[in-house]
């Protein structure tokens, strides 16, 4: 660096020299971020891409074996498929549960009730915690024999015997849905917050002189305005769960039986043995192949939505 | 002007606010409060929140018998680089993207632009642990550092572009015309007018990196003494008899929390204004 500010200052006379200087600060500033994002970011994808072509444990020899994982990965794992089946499911109930309650809460706190910073502030909270550590608290409070949701349960005599939470299928999805809920709700209330925060108070006032009651005003001035930050909330939201790992590593780690593997799980076990009796076998090359097949998918739905956000904007 | 229909409505808000309310806090409450407890009463269960008799025995063994000082050490350790680290290279690379005229740059932000939604995420773990290893940082939590700190996350390069942005260019022309080169005008002038830049990025790293699961696991997963909190504390739930550790899990459970609870109560508007942003603006 020091050498670069010395050829700098020497060629500070001459204007081009100075702009030539300028852009080799700028270069060289951005470089080790830029390696950085090669290393981390970009040589990830082509080592997936190449050791997909490959079958590899990690002891043997890499063996290549053409596009045999991919043929393996679609005629030949059910197991795959269920857990992309099950990260849909997720990613679906939990955004029509979410995008209402999240959008209602911001409409409430924008109409400035009283005590609506400190309403901001808790509602937020949960975002800022290790989603890890989410896991873990929520599988205590679930527990079957001494969880405290039980015990309440148990003592409003809304259930007779303890629910097993995490036994069934139905069961735990329901609880991941709840504990997925509660990390993301308040964060996606401030982007609401932020899209009304721009709507004029005066169309609101415009609209109530015009006889509007307050419902025909959410449909017709709120909904519409806040569209594009709607719009970015959904694509995020679906984003972020289509990745979620940590949780349900923490919360069921799949159980019962590997009912509940979402698609990130699935595969990061192929890459790790993960947990004290992890029954899936290491293999990296059939790994990598899922995660171009699972990155594939991401693309396509991300393509989708944008095309039909594209399209519901036009007829509007 | 109050009828009686408005205050039945403004009943029903608040009731609803306060159920979210309860929803939102509960959980935290519990646990924190439940620390306190007895491991008899911790393992009887029941409906009771608040300790019969409040005791400290939980975190007295976490602390010693299952390590937890050395993982909160390991855990300030690799949140302090993390935060320093990110704070110069997001709002370097924020000014250069807001400034900088070279096509490499504007290639550069293409990039990270695309890779919040074309990424790999948790699966680019094994690949990243490979060039680790390459550079003998494997088994250390310094891969993961310098993964955080130069890896360019999209979230605060952006919320520091956008600050950036908003700096009148008027100050560079000026330091130009005195002699400034692009360096000396980040570092003299840009640099020191981003303090409130420097809080919110330092914050969403130091959230990052406090919180951090999978991307510290798998780099020391055999290395226990490099372990940070949140590593050790899930660990303590996977290995066999999670039951019989309850009191630990709870006391390590709150150990973790308690600093993101408190900073996030003193500091909240930076939080809230911090990861808004970056998506928003991205």
């Amino acid at each position: 660096m020091k050498k670069l500010v010395q050829a700098n200052l020497a060629g500070k006379s001459k204007s081009r020299d100075y702009q030539l200087g300028d852009k080799v600060q700028e270069i060289t500033m951005m470089m080790p971020m830029f390696i950085g994002f090669v290393l981390f970011s970009i040589y990830p994808i082509f080592w997936v891409l190449r050791w997909a072509l490959f079958k590899y444990n990690g002891y043997s020899a890499p063996q290549y074996v053409g596009l045999a994982n991919f043929v393996r990965a679609f005629t030949n794992d059910a197991a795959y498929w269920k857990s992309v089946g099950n990260t849909f499911t997720i990613a679906g109930i939990k955004m029509l549960v979410e995008i209402p309650l999240s959008l209602i809460l911001a409409v409430l706190l924008n109409n400035k009730v009283k005590g609506s910073s400190f309403f901001r502030v808790i509602f937020f909270l949960p975002s800022v915690f290790s989603v890890a550590v989410v896991g873990l608290i929520f599988s205590i409070m679930f527990s079957s024999y001494n969880g405290i949701v039980n015990a309440v349960l148990q003592s409003l005599n809304l259930i007779s015997k303890n629910i097993g939470w995490f036994s069934t299928k139905q069961n735990a999805m329901f609880v991941i849905i709840l504990v997925s809920l509660w990390t993301t709700f308040g964060l996606n209330m401030i982007y609401f917050l932020t899209g009304l925060q721009n709507i004029p108070d005066s169309m609101y006032e415009c609209a109530s002189i015009d006889g509007a009651t307050e419902l025909q005003q959410f449909f017709h001035i709120t909904i519409p305005l806040v569209a594009p930050v709607l719009q970015l909330v959904i694509m995020l939201s679906v984003l972020g769960t289509l990745r979620m790992t940590d949780l349900i590593l923490v919360l069921t780690n799949g159980a019962p039986g590997g009912a509940t593997e979402v698609v990130m799980t699935k595969i990061f076990k192929y890459f790790f043995s993960y947990g004290e009796n992890s029954a899936t076998e290491v293999q990296y090359g059939y790994a990598s192949a899922l995660s171009v097949i699972t990155a594939v998918i991401m693309c396509i739905v991300t393509v989708i939505y944008l095309k039909l956000s594209k399209r519901m904007q036009e007829v509007t | 002007m109050k009828n009686p229909g408005r205050i039945v409505g403004k009943i029903v808000i608040y009731f609803f606010l306060l159920i979210i309310t309860v929803f939102a806090l509960f959980p935290v409450i519990y646990i924190l409060l439940s620390s306190f407890k007895s491991t008899q009463e911790i393992l009887v269960g029941g409906t009771r929140i608040i300790p019969t008799e409040w005791r400290l025995d939980n975190y007295v063994k976490a602390w010693n018998l299952a390590k937890f000082g050395r993982l909160t050490v390991n855990s300030i350790y690799y949140s302090f680089f993390v935060v320093l680290g990110c704070i110069v290279t997001s709002i370097t690379a924020g000014y250069i993207f807001s400034r900088g005229k070279t096509r490499f740059s504007k290639v550069v932000y293409r990039m990270v632009l695309a890779s919040m939604f074309v990424s790999l995420g948790t699966l680019a773990l094994y690949p990243q642990l490979n060039i680790a290893k390459i550079f003998g940082l494997s088994g250390t939590l310094w891969g993961p550092i310098i993964i955080r700190v130069f890896g360019m996350n999209a979230t605060q390069v952006f919320i520091a572009t956008g600050n950036i942005n908003q700096l009148p260019i008027e100050l560079d022309e000026a330091a130009k015309i005195d002699g400034c080169s692009f360096f000396r005008i980040f570092w003299q002038i840009i640099f020191p007018l981003c303090k409130p830049l420097i809080a919110t990025v330092g914050l969403i790293a130091f959230r990052t990196a406090w919180s951090d699961y999978l991307l510290p696991y798998v780099f020391t997963i055999s290395a226990r003494n490099k372990w940070p909190l949140v590593v050790g504390v899930v660990n303590l739930k996977s290995t066999g008899e999670a039951v019989s550790q309850w009191n630990l899990m709870l006391a390590g459970i709150s150990i973790s929390i308690l600093p993101m609870l408190v900073i996030y109560l003193l500091l909240n508007r930076y939080f809230i204004s911090g990861l808004t942003e970056g998506a928003v603006k991205g």
